[in-house]
């Protein structure tokens, strides 16, 4: 075992022990994802799923496409420190950490891949950042798609532009599957994707009830557990856990978290095992009852329609899905994104906001202001913090967050 | 005697504040921090207890503050430092002053906090990773140019245009373009006058939009630095207070929770 290796298995290891030990109450529905984080990130094996496995850098991807085709999506995100500063090597220095622990992980095929070959990775344009990894990439000899995204998601030009993308990736796909896109089995997979949804949604409503029902650090790996597990285990997982949760009264929890401030976690997306931030939080005090990240929420929040089971109707049904409520701030007017927020902070009773930037992640830092001034108005307090994987600012991040609780704590509230 | 304890530690010094039950100040204690965290400031509140003639069992509630405070053993709780520095700028009675903005200088830290009326933190500001532009940073510049921290803010020049720049206040940038200003003939006192301008533009740019009061309060341990007070003063265009002993303003703060907790949890009452 190379010494990366142990690394990251370590990272994943601690961060893990932390969350299981460390916080009262863990409901028993969250065993099989703690233990669906060791397997892969633990013990370095591949992630369950049939077919060929296709890697996705972004949530632009319609993942129905890649399940309907008998293959298997693979976010390849990454969030291990130890990959981070492997990747940092070949990038220049302020490059955000998740980029550099992506190009890390892919540089040695170290979990959540486990070794596995990519039959191909789809990468849409949606990052620069990402963009010129994807090309570090294809020099390692893995396949990469190029999924072109406009950059506004308003006009009909941009969304026929994103169509005709989209019908790209079908026939990339198709050939790198080897199989044909057929009605039956992409009806099947929006149907199995949005049950899974749903699932996620019922989660929500389960957190937008005041109490402690389930910690942030908890709903955070079930989320992004969705793009590592077999879909219809995922599901059925996540429909245990709800059903327990409505069921549970959690004691240690409402002891600990009964009076905390109700915070929403935004920007930066957390991707295990880097859920520095988001345990900081709640070992502080606070309780994560809503976020709108990119690998929970903006993921998941979202159903696909379409009127007649047609391809012709289905594709372009997906490519808006994608395209239409995406609320990243990549795209060059954004203002769905601070209406969502603001919906979500109301609906779920959020005390404050913690808006996370990994240094060099620029689009999220050049958004930051105006998400601040939004939620100002509405006197919801807001904390940015700029941070990255390394653990060297954990002394001031304490102090900032703490600050921050107590800010929130004290704020009237109506 | 009961009594209450706050002990601020920093990345530089350790504070310790000792106040009655009726919040007045009887005693402060000053350490470097050191490697030891624990030990040393137990040192300091022994110290501290010593010389104000009690007992270190009369010490009914002690809360820790700064960066080290989830070391120390022997605290009945924490407080972040920003928290403890907004009570400590309020004093004894709520914030009578009016004081609705305060600027903290610290070792490696540099913060802008607004409060409200009773002296609750509204927002903060606080410098990233980095101790650019802190208290490390003036102490650096005292020892490249080989003098005390008190001579460097007595050599302060106000007024005298065309004026220095130093543009970074990275530590260790700053030192090389020090070393070729004074290579180049410019005098000390030029020199330290663009420091402290340095560090106040830095303060100012921190300032963002935590909304600036009319009325500001300084503190932190290179608010003893006159020079730096002048400077700030003339990049802030605020009443600029220095706040009493504003080395131990946070330290202070952590003390007068520590009274307040202890009547909240122990029933005594105020």
């Amino acid at each position: 075992m190379s010494t990366e290796t142990a690394g990251h298995a370590a990272e994943a290891e601690r961060l893990l022990d932390a969350v299981e030990h460390d916080f009262p109450d863990n409901p028993a529905g969250m065993r099989p994802f703690y233990e669906l984080y060791r397997r892969i990130y633990c013990e370095g094996q591949p992630r369950r799923g049939s077919g060929p496995l296709i890697g996705v850098t972004c949530v632009q991807v319609p993942e129905e496409l890649i399940r309907a085709l008998g293959a298997t999506p693979l976010r390849l995100c990454g969030g291990s420190y130890s990959q981070a500063q492997k990747g940092a090597e070949q990038l220049p220095a302020r490059t955000c950490s998740l980029i550099a622990s992506t190009v890390g992980m892919l540089a040695d095929k170290g979990p959540p891949l486990g070794g596995r070959d990519l039959a191909l990775m789809v990468s849409p344009t949606t990052c620069q950042s990402k963009s010129k990894a994807m090309q570090l990439a294809e020099g390692m000899g893995y396949p990469v798609h190029v999924l072109e995204v406009p950059q506004s998601n308003e006009s009909e030009v941009a969304r026929e532009y994103f169509h005709a993308s989209v019908w790209r990736l079908v026939a990339r796909l198709e050939k790198a599957t080897g199989r044909r896109l057929g009605v039956r089995q992409l009806d099947e997979a929006i149907r199995k994707v949005n049950s899974a949804r749903a699932q996620f949604r019922r989660l929500k409503e389960l957190r937008a009830g005041l109490g402690p029902v389930l910690l942030g650090k908890d709903a955070l790996l079930v989320s992004q557990a969705y793009l590592l597990e077999d879909l219809d285990e995922w599901t059925a997982a996540v429909s245990r856990l709800n059903d327990e949760l409505e069921q549970r009264r959690p004691t240690a929890l409402e002891q600990r978290w009964g009076h905390a401030p109700r915070i929403l976690l935004a920007g930066s997306p957390p991707v295990f095992p880097n859920l520095k931030v988001p345990l900081l939080i709640e070992r502080l005090g606070g309780l994560i009852v809503a976020d709108e990240v990119c690998t929970s929420d903006r993921l998941l929040n979202d159903a696909v329609a379409y009127a007649e089971p047609h391809l012709e109707d289905m594709v372009p049904a997906l490519a808006d899905r994608s395209l239409r409520p995406n609320t990243c701030p990549f795209y060059a007017r954004n203002t769905e994104r601070i209406r969502r927020l603001l919906e979500q902070a109301q609906k779920m009773k959020v005390d404050g906001v913690i808006y996370q930037t990994f240094s060099g992640c620029q689009i999220y830092e050049l958004e930051q202001r105006a998400v601040e001034r939004a939620l100002t108005e509405k006197e919801i307090p807001m904390l940015a913090l700029e941070t990255d994987y390394s653990p060297d600012d954990l002394g001031q991040l304490t102090t900032r967050i703490e600050t921050f609780l107590d800010i929130a704590t004290h704020r009237p509230r109506s | 005697m009961d009594c209450y304890a706050g002990v601020d530690i920093g990345s530089m010094a350790i504070k310790a504040v000792l106040v009655d039950e009726n919040e007045q100040v009887l005693g402060r204690e000053l350490c470097a921090t050191g490697s030891r965290f624990n030990e040393n400031a137990e040192g300091a509140l022994g110290d501290l207890v010593e010389r104000a003639g009690v007992r270190r069992q009369d010490v009914r509630h002690l809360v820790a503050t700064g960066y080290g405070r989830r070391i120390f053993t022997a605290a009945n709780e924490t407080v972040s430092e920003i928290t403890a520095n907004a009570v400590g700028a309020c004093g004894d009675q709520k914030n009578p002053t009016g004081v609705r903005t305060v600027i903290n200088l610290g070792g490696q830290d540099t913060k802008v906090i607004s409060i409200d009326q009773r002296g609750q933190v509204l927002k903060f500001k606080m410098n990233d990773k980095c101790a650019a532009g802190t208290g490390r940073f003036l102490d650096m510049t005292a020892m490249t140019m080989g003098i005390s921290l008190e001579e460097m803010g007595a050599s302060h020049r106000e007024g005298g245009e065309p004026r220095l720049a130093i543009n970074s206040t990275c530590t260790v940038f700053a030192e090389s373009e020090i070393t070729s200003l004074l290579a180049d003939g410019k005098s000390r006192e030029d020199v330290i006058t663009a420091v402290h301008l340095a560090i106040a533009r830095r303060i100012s740019r921190l300032v963002g939009e935590v909304v600036l009061a009319d009325k500001v309060l300084f503190d932190g341990g290179p608010a003893l630095n006159q020079g730096l007070v002048r400077g700030m003063r003339e990049v802030l265009r605020r009443e600029l207070v220095v706040a009493p002993a504003p080395q131990f303003t946070t330290a202070y703060g952590a003390a007068l929770l520590a009274r307040r907790r202890a009547g909240e949890s122990g029933g005594r009452g105020q």
